[in-house]
């Protein structure tokens, strides 16, 4: 539980250094978003306790990640 | 659903850990708030020029704080169950009550934020952005209130089935801030 707490604030801090590097605004959108579905993968298999249900697990982050391309494939028109 | 007796690994709906019910709401609001988030994606397009330019006079800082107040007191909620599991007593109520205060810690910053939005003269009829801005950060903040008190609530009735409900509402709050805040805060 505590490694992926120190997983979730590492995202953070990656997704915050992500907005002040010098990535374009495009690429460094599809980087955060990506980090934010890492997060939700994290806290669906290790807050949620879906790590002991695999199955579920991939059918929750199949739907969130195909949200997230919907969200990704939006913002890059 | 799960239980520790079972030899074979528990399939369908009986794997999934916890109440069913809590299951049903989760997956209510993540369809809720992601049908939101796709609509403000899709009304973006219309003018992203001015999306760009109202997400700019946003308090990222604070937003990005949040997110680490908020899947800390997610962690709390998480251990406040392992360790009331484990038969401990005391520390899960004091992670659980800390786990709230971090939750109205939240909804400090989040309402800085809207009095410095109020303070500009910033309201829902400015501009399409802060229509959707203000209905789903305000619809979250909602949600924090009502973990907030529920948190509080199991741990003075602190049964082990009462805090593994309340935390997965907790983690339910989390998961949505973390794909919420970067759609309204950073994909500009």
């Amino acid at each position: 539980m505590t490694r992926a707490w120190l997983l979730l604030i590492g995202l953070s801090l990656i997704s915050a250094l992500t907005t002040i590097g010098g990535l374009s605004p495009k690429i460094a959108g599809l980087v955060i978003l990506g980090l934010g579905l890492i997060k939700a993968r994290v806290i669906l298999s290790r807050y949620l306790g879906l790590a002991a249900a695999p199955g579920w697990l991939a059918g929750f982050f199949a739907v969130i990640g195909l949200w997230a391309i919907l969200v990704g494939g939006l913002f890059l028109i | 659903m799960s239980t520790d007796s079972g030899t074979a690994p528990e399939r369908g709906l009986q794997a999934l850990p916890g109440d069913l019910m809590i299951w049903v709401l989760i997956v209510s609001e993540l369809l809720v708030f992601g049908a939101g988030l796709l609509a403000f994606m899709g009304v973006r397009l219309t003018d992203p020029t001015g999306f760009a330019a109202a997400q700019d006079q946003l308090f990222r800082t604070g937003a990005a704080i949040n997110t680490v107040v908020l899947v800390t007191s997610g962690f709390l909620a998480a251990k406040a169950l392992e360790w009331r599991r484990a038969g401990v007593s005391l520390r899960p109520k004091l992670a659980l009550i800390a786990a709230a205060l971090m939750g109205v810690v939240f909804l400090w910053i989040k309402g800085a934020e809207y009095a410095h939005k109020a303070a500009l003269g910033i309201t829902f009829e400015t501009h399409p952005f802060f229509m959707f801005y203000y209905l789903l950060t305000g619809f979250h903040a909602f949600h924090v209130a009502a973990g907030v008190l529920l948190l509080l609530l199991v741990s003075w009735r602190d049964d082990p089935d009462n805090i593994e409900a309340a935390a997965a509402f907790w983690h339910m709050v989390d998961l949505v801030w973390v794909l919420l805040f970067p759609v309204i805060y950073l994909l500009g």
